[in-house]
């Protein structure tokens, strides 16, 4: 298969993610999104390290993958606790910084 | 002419600089109150000390001999702007050695004056005097126009501290803070003229100006005009006419702020810096006659005052107003030599006028002269130490006073300035008359009320008016006995004698024998006596000056700032305000509207990147 | 060939899964679908020649990430007694918004030539370790302090008040 082919299948799975991003109401949902998102992000770079014959490709991913279930782990911390003080995690109900 | 060491005359300096920073920074001995006065006088007993050798290790060199050691200073293109250093010859030697004295016996007359003072104040007090004779001392060894600026404006600035020593009594807070803004006035003219000097030579160094000046190599436009400004910095500090309303108010400081102000630091300082750069006055012969009769204007006008006045301060105060009229009236006549002489000798005795007024005014409670009577017999010591002052501010042979005012008198005439010449023999019969008008108020005649009790006053306020009782006869009797004697006309001792001598019988006959009714001599000088005691509406004038022109100027200044730029702000603040009213909406604190933003961010970012 | 297959296959149950994790009202299914969604991208991953990133895929992302969230959702669920269902707001707008960032992407894919495949050579692993401990040195260590941080910080966040 080209590279094409897996770089319009990981746009795909990109807006797919953009999408959930923009439409969840609930946090954790909003958060799956985002998995989808860097999953996406994955995609092209093992691609691109692959038809490019370059390691770095390859590197980046394993890093990226790390940072991501961190993110994980601290944006579900970060979700317990909205929920335990303000009973919610809807996202439209979190709005204290409103102008 | 004498050099002196450079390194004693930097000592000299530094001792009260120092005694200044300790008591300024270490916090617990400043406000420890007696600890402080003692390091202050410690360290002015050692300038004193540093002076005196200075002067005894001083050696005779030649006239063309520069006395100023320099260091140069404000590093610019093409060489240093200015430079500091010290001017060690004879009058700033004689000069440090009259400012460390005067400052040392009014530091000892403190310590008791202000015994009750609560110790915190009492630091503070000694700071200011530590810092003020660092100044003066700063001032009169200045090798420049500069430096000499730079510690003149501390000197106005200390005796601004001094004067507003009691700054929760709001007579006292306005009175320092007229004497800063009048000599300030006088300063303007000072610093400009400076300035043009430099401009006009590039440099502010007395010697280079005096080698060419002298040379007649000093080319320099408008010089008249310079010196004038120069003068006008005299004039506010010396308290010449018109500037001189400061001084009586001045009075609201203690007592020994009085006599260090009037006898050594603050109003020498004009009279010594016309003397100092008296060669380039030299060349300006119009100037100096203007300075001549400004000078002699000024002692007749300030006579008068004193005559008129009750508060025993204050009639010093004019005195003294009146005394530097002669010193200036010297330098204008083109005698900066018998000015001097006649400033230290002023110092000496005006400095014990003001110490025995001020052991007076402990006595009675009271400042007011017509409420006093009769001390002499209470205090025979303070009253021979007054009358001793007396008659040396009155100028009577053999006390200093008589020597150092012949020698003006004698200059003056000598330059043919004969109406200041006849203003300034007036002034002399004026002087004695009310300075006999205080003495026979206050020592003779007879006690107005009974008094509970007094106690004497404490040992260090009567030493130190009996040594400078002691060391103005021994000055006296020095020129007696030296046979120094001012060039002069052989009559002119024996008319000022005789016109200090009418004074005197006057005083008697109106104050002490009561032969003529003090009022129906008033009445006699009608127009003279009513203008005197309204002080000749100057401060009146001042004051509609002030309050016409400053604040109808302020009211302009303050309706344009309030109307045309806080209308601006305002406006300008409005918008911003309805502006952020609007926007504000954008900001909904929902994260996903701003995922949002984001992603179309993002989307403009990439159309444009493709487009471009 | 097999790769061709292989491709498809996984591209649809990736953009299938994907498809069902931002659609699904209920938000645990949301969670399987994201780890039926990983699994196809490690099967990309393998496609492209890259086993051990196949294998951390699965045991990072497949296992940990998911395990993660399923835990967070029961717990919430737990604490507000009754299963969370999920809805949608702006459905359109956010529709028509992801498809313009899809077309203006496929706008640059689609400008790019065509790469040819190198020949898969060497012992990639061995390269990435390589790698990893030589010029990626230094990054590596400070992944693991972050690593290290973010579970503090975690555990910080999410502790029991007291």
């Amino acid at each position: 298969m080209p590279l094409a082919a897996y770089l319009v299948l990981a746009a795909l799975v990109f807006v797919i993610g953009l999408f959930g991003v923009l439409t969840r109401r609930n946090a954790v949902g909003i958060l799956l999104g985002i998995e989808l998102m860097l999953n996406a992000v994955n995609i092209n770079l093992v691609a691109f390290a692959r038809f490019r014959a370059d390691l770095a490709g390859l590197v980046f991913t394993l890093f990226t993958i790390a940072i991501t279930v961190a993110e994980v782990a601290v944006g579900l911390a970060i979700v317990i606790v909205i929920f335990r003080v303000r009973r919610t995690i809807e996202a439209d109900h979190l709005d204290l910084l409103r102008g | 002419m004498r050099l002196g060491s450079p390194e004693l005359a930097l000592l000299v300096l530094a001792l009260p600089f120092v005694s200044f920073l300790v008591l300024a920074l270490i916090r617990p001995l400043r406000r420890s109150g007696r600890p402080a006065a003692l390091v202050s006088i410690l360290a002015m007993a050692g300038a004193l000390g540093a002076a005196a050798a200075l002067t005894w290790q001083a050696i005779p060199v030649a006239r063309d001999v520069n006395p100023s050691v320099l260091w140069s200073w404000l590093p610019a293109d093409g060489g240093p702007m200015a430079s500091v250093g010290v001017w060690v010859d004879g009058m700033a030697m004689q000069m440090c050695v009259l400012v460390t004295l005067i400052s040392l016996l009014v530091q000892i007359y403190s310590s008791s004056y202000l015994a009750d003072e609560p110790p915190a104040s009492l630091g503070r007090y000694y700071a200011y005097h530590s810092l003020f004779a660092f100044s003066m001392l700063g001032l009169v060894l200045s090798p420049g126009f500069l430096q000499m600026f730079v510690f003149w404006e501390l000197v106005g600035l200390c005796s601004y501290l001094l004067i507003g020593y009691w700054y929760d009594r709001p007579s006292a807070a306005r009175a320092a803070v007229k004497a800063f803004w009048i000599t300030k006035l006088g300063d303007l003219g000072f610093v400009a003229g400076i300035v043009m000097l430099w401009a006009a030579t590039g440099t502010f160094d007395f010697w280079p100006l005096f080698q060419a000046a002298q040379a007649g190599t000093l080319q320099v436009d408008g010089l008249a005009t310079i010196m004038f400004l120069i003068y006008l910095g005299a004039v506010g500090k010396s308290a010449q006419f018109p500037l001189h309303i400061w001084l009586p108010d001045a009075m609201e400081g203690p007592t020994p702020v009085s006599a260090l102000i009037h006898a050594a630091t603050m109003v020498t300082a004009g009279v010594y810096m016309v003397a100092r750069a008296y060669p380039l006055f030299a060349l300006v012969p119009s100037v100096l006659m203007l300075i001549a009769w400004v000078g002699a204007f000024t002692a007749l006008l300030a006579a008068t005052m004193a005559c008129v006045e009750r508060d025993i301060k204050r009639v010093l105060a004019y005195s003294t107003v009146s005394q530097l009229g002669y010193m200036m009236a010297a330098n204008g006549a083109g005698a900066p030599g018998a000015a001097f002489q006649h400033l230290t000798t002023h110092g000496v005795f005006k400095a014990l006028l003001f110490l025995g007024a001020g052991i007076v005014i402990h006595h009675f409670h009271t400042n007011d002269v017509f409420r006093m009577g009769g001390l002499f017999r209470q205090r025979p010591w303070v009253g021979g130490a007054f009358l001793v002052a007396t008659l040396a501010l009155a100028g009577v042979w053999p006390l200093p006073g008589f020597f150092s005012k012949e020698a003006v008198l004698g200059a003056v005439l000598d330059a043919h300035l004969s109406v200041p010449f006849l203003m300034l023999i007036a002034t002399s019969f004026l002087t004695a008359f009310y300075m006999f008008r205080v003495v026979f108020l206050t020592f003779f005649g007879h006690a107005h009320a009974e008094h509970h009790e007094h106690p004497a006053p404490p040992i260090a306020m009567d030493a130190v008016c009996r040594a400078l009782a002691v060391l103005t006869l021994a000055l006296g009797l020095r020129a007696a006995l030296t046979g120094h004697h001012a060039e002069g006309p052989a009559w002119l001792p024996w008319i000022s004698l005789a016109w200090a001598g009418a004074g005197i019988v006057l005083a008697w006959t109106v104050y002490q024998a009561r032969a003529v009714d003090p009022a129906r001599l008033s009445a006699a000088l009608a127009p003279i006596d009513i203008l005197a005691r309204r002080r000749y509406f100057l401060d009146a004038i001042f004051a509609g000056a002030y309050r016409f022109l400053l604040l109808g100027l302020s009211q302009v200044i303050g309706w344009v700032d309030r109307y045309v730029v806080d209308g601006v702000l305002n406006a300008l603040s409005a918008g911003a305000l309805r502006a952020g009213d609007t926007l504000r909406r954008l900001q909904t604190g929902r994260a996903q509207d701003y995922v949002y933003g984001v992603a179309l961010g993002v989307l403009l970012l990439l159309v444009w990147a493709q487009l471009g | 060939m097999t790769e061709i297959v292989g491709f498809w296959v996984a591209a649809a149950v990736l953009v299938g899964a994907s498809l069902a994790v931002v659609l699904t009202p209920n938000l645990f299914h949301a969670v399987l679908w994201l780890a039926a969604a990983l699994v196809a991208t490690g099967g990309i991953f393998l496609l492209l020649d890259s086993p051990f990133l196949f294998g951390v895929q699965l045991l990072l992302y497949a296992g940990g990430v998911v395990t993660i969230v399923v835990f967070a959702i029961m717990l919430t669920e737990r604490l507000v007694g009754a299963s969370i269902r999920q809805t949608s707001r702006f459905v359109f707008s956010g529709a028509v918004l992801a498809a313009a960032v899809f077309a203006a992407i496929m706008g640059f894919v689609l400008q790019g030539g065509a790469v040819a495949r190198p020949i898969a050579g060497g012992d990639q692993l061995r390269e990435l370790g390589r790698a990893l401990a030589g010029p990626f040195g230094v990054p590596l260590q400070l992944l693991g302090v972050l690593l290290v941080i973010a579970l503090l910080g975690a555990l910080y966040f999410a502790r029991a008040e007291d």
